[in-house]
């Protein structure tokens, strides 16, 4: 019975797969490698992909994404990195070191963050984080020498990665802290027994034992930010623009926008086939990525296993 | 089973077989030579720690009521009593263990070497003083590193592991254990057996080179075997460290404790030399304890 319901649920995810890598495939066929390559604007792109449509015997399939896959890759690693540090010197703090009465408040408050619906921090990053940053981290010369090729709001990669951090980080501190907890005392006592401070026994014997939820729970918040599409569709600002390190600072407070806001915004086009090839191309890519990323949370976390410290 | 003669239990060969090794500059009498079981605290033996009218409450509850006792180097000192007695808690406060304990509360002073334990840094003490517990818990690591680890934890610039070798084939030399893995150090630690991991343990705890060394019941967890040979290594040690063993074997504590302490309900009800605690206890509830009457 049991087996039958694994199987089923299996066959379902198999089968997803199998559909959105089938859709996904003329958009693929007609661009080659060049879908992952920059080359023009993907707004126009898909505009014109759009409207080709209507003409069903010569649709238009060109497609370069890389502005969106850039401004993913941005916007995740920039979370990710912010907030794994972030979340291990929190949940350092809350398994280790925090008073009782401190670790009481927080940890009903890190499981409640980390369930808050992302339309909600998207919601305080357009009322607060991006007007801040429009009128008081961007200048008027910084508006002004870039103003040829993008208008610069407060809808940012900045906005983006700081409001994900926000997001993600609970998450991670939630998975941290419950594999900073399973450490074994007699291991910890047994490096406090040897003179070693609380703070290097913690650091060298407890997260290093924890390295695994440490793998696990950035493979989860990762996942989360990769699939992330309300928030940052309604922060980064919309346009499907690469920002350019060269620009010096300015490059933080550009717009970009992620591959999955990409979808949510065209999802309203779906009804064209060549367009929802194109979408499902995308959405390909992000499964991709995704299944990637298990998997190198998993190969990651193979080296750990030989000294016996617990997956 | 009374203690009237000593019980037929195998004597182990005392260190006095091997030459003695203890060089203690500035300390007087320097090199100790033994022959045998001392029966008197021998003018020779160091003493390194004094506990004095000490006093450990956890709450409202004392666990250790007014203990006073001396801790020789050249001496295993074993605390006796049955469950619940307050010898664990007595050994603990000897490297300030007790203090992680939240609700723990102490009176009294052990002095180590002439020094206020409680005016040294809990770090610097507890490198003098270095603890084995009842569970072996080596580390998640190699064999090497489990040893290196305190060696290079106390460095200032993380040494190169050639510079470390030495030290640690020294301290796995005295915990006897490195015959059995010198083929491979890089061996998971966890992979040892239980044994195993316990001398790597007392190895871990002698690689910083301590003055005392407190053991908490350490062969609980393990097989007559494995007791044996930590047995053996205890009384090889004593003659560079001063040893503390708590253990509720009181077979074990009459064959490798020189002076023995029976505690019982936080007290220190009798101190003495193994053989007179063992074989003429001046205490009723000593009697009562050394020949299963209770506990």
């Amino acid at each position: 019975m049991l087996g039958a319901l694994v199987c089923a649920v299996l066959l379902f995810v198999l089968t997803i797969v199998v559909f959105v890598f089938k859709e996904a495939w003329p958009s693929f066929q007609h661009n080659g490698w060049a879908w992952f390559s920059s080359g023009g604007n993907v707004d126009r792109q898909i505009q014109e992909i759009f409207t080709a449509a209507a003409d069903l015997r010569r649709p238009v399939y060109t497609f370069h994404a890389w502005p969106i896959i850039w401004g993913t890759f941005l916007i995740t690693t920039g979370a990710v990195a912010l907030s794994f540090v972030a979340a291990l010197f929190v949940s350092v703090f809350i398994v280790e070191f925090a008073p009782e009465w401190i670790r009481t408040i927080l940890e009903p408050v890190v499981r409640l963050l980390a369930s808050v619906p992302s339309v909600i921090f998207g919601l305080v990053g357009v009322l607060v984080l991006v007007p801040f940053i429009g009128e008081h981290v961007i200048s008027d010369d910084n508006r002004r020498s870039v103003s040829y090729i993008v208008s610069l709001s407060g809808y940012s990669l900045l906005a983006g990665v700081l409001i994900l951090t926000l997001m993600i980080a609970p998450l991670m501190i939630a998975v941290f802290s419950d594999g900073l907890r399973s450490v074994p005392r007699g291991w910890l006592e047994g490096s406090l027994g040897l003179g070693i401070n609380r703070w290097r026994t913690f650091w060298k014997i407890g997260v290093r034992t924890a390295r695994p939820a440490l793998v696990a729970g950035t493979v989860l918040a990762t996942a989360r930010a990769l699939g992330e599409a309300v928030m940052l569709a309604m922060v980064t600002g919309g346009v499907a623009f690469a920002p350019n390190p060269a620009d010096g600072v300015i490059f933080f407070v550009e717009p970009t926008r992620p591959l999955a806001a990409t979808i949510l915004q065209a999802s309203e086009e779906l009804t064209a086939p060549a367009m929802r090839h194109t979408i499902f191309a995308i959405a390909a890519v992000l499964l991709f990525s995704a299944l990637m990323l298990s998997l190198t949370g998993w190969v990651v976390k193979q080296p750990m296993k030989k000294y016996g410290v617990r997956a | 089973m009374r203690f009237v003669t000593p019980p037929p239990v195998r004597r182990l060969p005392l260190a006095g077989e091997q030459p003695a090794t203890v060089v203690e500059p500035g300390a007087p009498g320097g090199a100790v030579a033994t022959s045998g079981r001392r029966l008197q605290a021998s003018p020779m033996a160091v003493e390194r720690m004094t506990v004095d009218r000490m006093s450990i409450a956890y709450g409202a509850k004392v666990a250790v009521d007014e203990v006073s006792l001396p801790i020789r180097q050249g001496e295993v000192l074993a605390l006796i009593g049955p469950s619940g007695c307050g010898k664990t808690t007595l050994l603990r406060s000897l490297n300030r263990l007790t203090e992680l304990t939240k609700t723990a509360s102490m009176k009294g002073r052990i002095l180590l070497d002439g020094t206020d334990t409680a005016t040294l840094e809990p770090t610097a003490l507890r490198r003098r003083v270095t603890m084995v517990f009842q569970q072996p818990n080596p580390f998640p690591m190699s064999v090497f590193d489990n040893v290196a680890y305190v060696l290079r934890e106390q460095a200032s610039r993380r040494p190169r592991k050639r510079a470390l070798q030495g030290a640690v084939q020294s301290a796995l030399e005295r915990a006897g254990l490195w015959e059995e893995v010198k083929g491979n150090l890089a061996h998971p630690a966890l992979r040892l057996s239980g044994g195993q991991q316990q001398r790597l343990c007392i190895a871990r705890a002698l690689a910083a080179d301590p003055e005392v060394l407190l053991l908490d019941e350490p062969c609980s967890a393990l097989d007559p075997i494995s007791t044996q040979v930590i047995e053996e290594l205890i009384v090889q040690l004593r003659e560079q460290v001063a040893v503390v063993i708590v253990t509720h074997n009181l077979q074990q504590a009459f064959r490798i404790a020189d002076y023995v302490a029976f505690m019982y309900l936080g007290e220190l009800v009798e101190y003495g030399p193994a053989e007179q605690v063992f074989g003429a206890p001046r205490a009723d509830r000593t009697k009562e304890y050394v020949s299963g009457g209770f506990g």
